[in-house]
């Protein structure tokens, strides 16, 4: 029941933001609040599955398990610091405010449809939530209407919906395999039952056909080259979402398919993914040391870290997978929280050129620690909580014995660190060369925004809640088979 | 055995009576479509007769090969006559002489030897359209090997008597995929090879723009009837070997006896005609494509033939 | 089918002339220059995976595919060229590409050689299709596939790279006929649904680049890269 209230609610809210009568006054507080709710409304999702194990709402096609539960939480997370930073920055940045109400309809169903990936079934129902993930955030992306936001949008939406055909053949192959052992439901649950009777061959095509196809839009390197331009030339609170949990839901998606490959084709799926999991993290962290423009650099960096989510799965083992989990969980949290401190620069000063940015630590305060902050974080800084990621999934690559990849990860996260640090030291510390005039003040929702993302990215470094702790000992568990 | 050769002359018999009156009905048709009056259907009979009975003036810079061309031209239609179905479905006497190819060498040896004519006396207009013949000539190569390539392979023989019934006994057989990329391939290379729209317009008489038409402009007389009824036999028996192996194998005579054979004739004419008013629908809703271009609608065949021979050794 | 068994049923053979025609639409969404071409191929292309539908629902009977079969002969031919015209602009409609990042034969004859790998990569998967119709299907379906991902590569108008995109979505519900045929009929119709937002949401997008940056040729999109030195 509280699963079909979480998904017909953003439904709802974007209908109300359409109706223009409604939606010119009152389409920010309505969006918020439904946010809001998602937000209480999901956290009990979660704690019922701690309790029972699974909430299922209509058997057989909405179902939440450990795994899903997790990613929803994600999802109402960011979505509700995100709504919360719109407030102050679409108001601050938008040209023409008439239209703001567009931009809170689709965010709403843009929302919805992230909320319907982890919480649907069948694989082909899967396949329709994420392309309605595509294309209801198309148009977010683009909202800006300048010349390279309208670039960005173009190739996100063709790069992505080619992915996504890929991937549909892969579905079907996968329903062809399934009705080829015996049949069953197809639904997740059905899939790994039978998986054992799979022919291999038909499922190492589904899985490859899925990888690269999803691949595409989780950003794995080489379908990667959409995501920078429209990681960055989307408004800051979507830069948010996408970065923060969008790719994370795609690559929910191919961490479902894992067990049932990794039961038909034994090492064959988990060696599939270490190589492109290193192979993005590598690609990515040699990339972000050129980049122009920091909240490209952040891009990069959300290609670099689902790479090392793939090669923590790839990687294999109890402790690996836990690591890939907190890894998904720490990685949502920092990554907006990069957003916002990016979008606080970006309205300090104006320009989204780390050559035009100095000292921000004397001239805007707030953005200044805000982005040294969320950048120590990403690059995996101790003692925040993606380093403790990072670090467990290397100790597990080399219990497991794989000396090679995990020696190549932590080469890669070299790379990256000193990257985005350098980068970030430039615009941050140093003496400002001319006198920068009082730079604008951030609005208030932004600077909430910023310290309510900032605490758990701090606290989690720390201290992992009990409750926290056992959804990602039964995700793990999931992905392990 | 004497009436297998009889029915082979009188193939070939049909065949010369014919072609004229199949250039004169389209013309004719075309010139009905676009609202006009047009020429007589019988014109090209008329213009072969007082072609015959002019004067031949002949460059005393040629050689040999320009007065020997019209000759050739005329006759190797003839000969191709002989080998392929025209009236009758099982094979005549001369028809294991040569196969399909066989059949398609020998026409080119006529285009050949036209194209060689053209350059041969020093006529501005003659070596360009001649090049013009051999770029076509060219680029549909490919597409006739392959077509005559797949046709063997799905009949198991390259002899057009055998190749005809693989599409007549079971119906289904009518429609494999094969079949119909297979003609709709054939269909643009007689387009190309007959010199129709869109490769070139066969009524033109702007010689810097024309490809076929230019192998006759230094004709005159006997010389000129020759390769004007030469020409329209080679369109005919293009037009026959489309219909009677490829597209439509039924109407043909299936005994030796003479009432069949008699029988058969209207019927072929039949099909000519229906293939007339299509190529006359084809030819008034195009345009002709520019020079450049015409590699591309030959490669599409190219590719329509190979995409059927693809569908047959995959097994569809 | 192998040869030398006996001859198929007109309804199989039917469907391989649908698959045949099906492909040869595709080589003509590559091979045409003008946006308005491409738009006759596409619904060329749909009508002949509806029919494809249909002849594979007739035997045995199967009420579920011939609904399918309806719903994309619905969608695609009649729904999506409508909503087209209607999002973006007559004038993007009428337009003809003059350059190509590949010349018309050499793109033909590419997709030949993309139409022959899709048979290698599918021959081990056929096994599991002997005698039915799937022999037909998946390998046209993957072709299609690879040959809309290709028509993207080589278009750079917004219109036929949409286009290219659909006609890939086409290919993957061709082989789906035959190898998913029991693809329950409410995911059909959302996936039915999801088409036309998509060619809506991308209408949008291409009236406001043709508003906003002036021309719809996308391939000269350029500009957000690394090297350009600012």
């Amino acid at each position: 029941m509280i699963v079909l209230a979480i998904l017909l609610l953003p439904l709802v809210a974007a209908v109300l933001c359409w109706i223009s009568a409604i939606g010119r006054r009152a389409a920010a507080p309505i969006t918020m609040m439904t946010c809001l709710i998602l937000f209480a409304l999901s956290a009990r999702v979660v704690f019922r599955v701690i309790a029972f194990g699974k909430v299922v709402a209509v058997p057989d096609w909405i179902e939440v398990d450990a795994l899903g539960a997790l990613i929803l939480l994600l999802v109402a997370t960011v979505g509700v610091m995100a709504c919360l930073y719109s407030l102050g920055y679409m108001a601050r940045t938008t040209h023409d405010k008439s239209l703001l109400y567009h931009y809170y309809g689709n965010l709403n169903l843009f929302i919805f449809s992230m909320l319907a990936v982890p919480v649907v079934v069948g694989p082909s129902v899967t396949w329709l939530a994420v392309e309605f993930t595509t294309l209801l955030s198309v148009l977010l992306v683009g909202f800006e209407s300048s010349r390279e936001a309208l670039e960005a949008a173009w190739k996100y939406a063709i790069l992505t919906l080619t992915g996504a055909s890929i991937a549909l053949f892969g579905f079907l192959v996968l329903f062809w395999a399934m009705r080829q052992a015996g049949g069953g439901n197809y639904t997740w649950a059905g899939l790994e039952s039978v998986a054992p009777h799979l022919s291999p061959v038909l499922l190492k095509t589904a899985y490859l056909a899925i990888l690269v196809g999803f691949g595409t839009k989780v950003g794995l390197v080489p379908l990667h080259t959409w995501l920078p331009d429209a990681h960055s030339q989307a408004p800051t609170p979507v830069c948010a979402l996408l970065s923060g949990v969008e790719t994370t839901a795609v690559l929910y998606v191919i961490l479902r398919l894992m067990p049932i490959a990794h039961i038909t084709l034994g090492n064959g799926a988990e060696r599939w993914a270490l190589i492109f999991g290193l192979l993005s993290v590598g690609v990515a962290a040699f990339l972000l040391i050129q980049v122009h423009d920091y909240k490209r650099l952040f891009a990069y960096s959300t290609v670099e870290h689902m790479g090392i989510i793939l090669t923590a799965v790839g990687l294999g083992g109890a402790a690996a997978h836990y690591g890939a989990m907190y890894q998904i969980l720490s990685h949502a949290l920092t990554k907006s929280l990069c957003f916002f401190a990016a979008g606080a620069v970006l309205m300090a000063t104006g320009t989204q050129e780390i050559a035009s940015v100095r000292a921000l630590m004397r001239t805007s305060p707030l953005a200044g620690s805000a982005l040294l902050l969320g950048g120590l974080a990403i690059s995996g800084a101790p003692p925040f909580a993606v380093f403790l990621g990072e670090f467990a999934i290397l100790r597990a690559g080399i219990n497991q014995g794989h000396y090679l990849a995990v020696a190549l990860l932590a080469v890669f996260l070299v790379v990256a660190f000193f990257g985005i640090l350098f980068h970030v030291n430039r615009m941050v510390l140093g003496q400002s060369d001319e006198k920068m005039a009082t730079l604008p003040r951030i609005p208030l929702t932004c600077s909430l925004t910023l310290f309510a993302a900032a605490f758990p990215v701090v606290a989690l470094g720390l201290y992992v809640p009990g409750f926290l702790h056992q959804l990602l000992i039964r995700a793990a568990a999931i992905i392990g088979g | 055995m004497i009436a297998r050769i009889a029915f082979n002359f009188a193939q070939v018999v049909v065949v010369m009576l014919f072609a004229p009156l199949l250039a004169g009905t389209v013309n004719r048709l075309k010139e009905m479509v676009q609202s006009e009056r047009g020429p007589s259907v019988f014109q090209p009979y008329r213009d072969i007769w007082k072609l015959f009975h002019k004067d031949e003036i002949v460059s005393e810079q040629s050689s040999w090969i320009f007065r020997f061309t019209p000759f050739v031209v005329f006759v190797t239609p003839v000969f191709v006559t002989l080998l392929i179905p025209v009236l009758t479905s099982y094979p005549l006497f001369f028809a294991f002489m040569g196969d399909m190819l066989g059949g398609g060498f020998v026409l080119a040896l006529g285009g050949f030897f036209a194209t060689l004519a053209a350059v041969d006396t020093g006529n501005p207009y003659g070596p360009m359209g001649a090049s013009r013949t051999r770029l076509v000539g060219f680029l549909a190569e490919p597409v006739f090997m392959i077509v005559f390539f797949t046709v063997s392979f799905v009949a198991g023989s390259t002899i057009p008597y055998i190749v005809q019934q693989h599409w007549v006994s079971p119906i289904a057989n009518f429609f494999e995929p094969t079949h119909v990329l297979v003609m709709l391939a054939f269909f643009m290379l007689i387009l190309a090879e007959g010199g129709r729209i869109p490769v070139d317009n066969p009524s033109g008489h702007f010689e810097l723009a024309m490809i076929d038409e230019s192998k006759g402009l230094e004709y005159s007389g006997p010389g000129a009837a020759l390769m004007m009824w030469g020409g329209e036999m080679k369109f005919f028996v293009l037009i026959c070997i489309f219909l009677n192996v490829l597209v439509t194998p039924w109407g043909l005579a299936r005994d030796i006896s003479v009432h069949e054979l008699v029988l058969a004739i209207p019927l072929v004419l039949i099909k000519v005609l229906v293939f007339a008013l299509t190529l006359v629908a084809v030819e008034c809703s195009l345009a002709k494509l520019r020079l450049f271009r015409i590699g591309e609608f030959l490669g599409a065949a190219f590719v329509i033939s190979v995409v059927a021979m693809t569908t047959w050794v995959f097994a569809i | 089918m192998p040869h030398g068994t006996q001859p198929d049923s007109i309804v199989v053979q039917l469907n391989a002339l649908a698959g045949g025609l099906f492909l040869l639409s595709t080589f003509g969404m590559v091979a045409t220059r003008q946006v308005q071409g491409c738009m006759r191929f596409f619904i060329l292309q749909s009508v002949f995976l509806a029919s494809s539908a249909f002849l594979l629902g007739l035997q045995p009977l199967s009420w579920h595919l011939i609904a399918v079969a309806i719903i994309n002969l619905i969608n695609k031919p009649i729904l999506i060229p409508w909503l087209l015209k209607r999002t973006v602009s007559g004038e993007v409609y009428a337009r003809r590409e003059i350059t190509q990042v590949l010349n018309i034969p050499i793109s033909l004859l590419v997709a030949l050689g993309l139409t022959m790998g899709a048979y290698f990569f599918t021959s081990p998967l056929l096994r599991f299709a002997e005698g039915s119709s799937a022999v037909v299907n998946l390998p046209i379906g993957l072709a299609t596939l690879l040959l809309g991902a290709f028509t993207l590569t080589v278009r750079r108008e917004a219109v036929p790279q949409l286009l290219g995109l659909l006609s890939m979505e086409n290919g993957a519900f061709f082989a789906s006929i035959a190898i998913a045929p029991e693809l329950h009929l409410f995911v059909e119709l959302v996936i039915a649904f999801d088409v036309l937002i998509a060619v809506f949401v991308i209408g949008v997008l291409t009236r406001a680049i043709h508003e906003h940056i002036g021309t719809t040729d996308v391939g000269s999109l350029a500009v957000l890269k690394e090297e350009s030195s600012r």
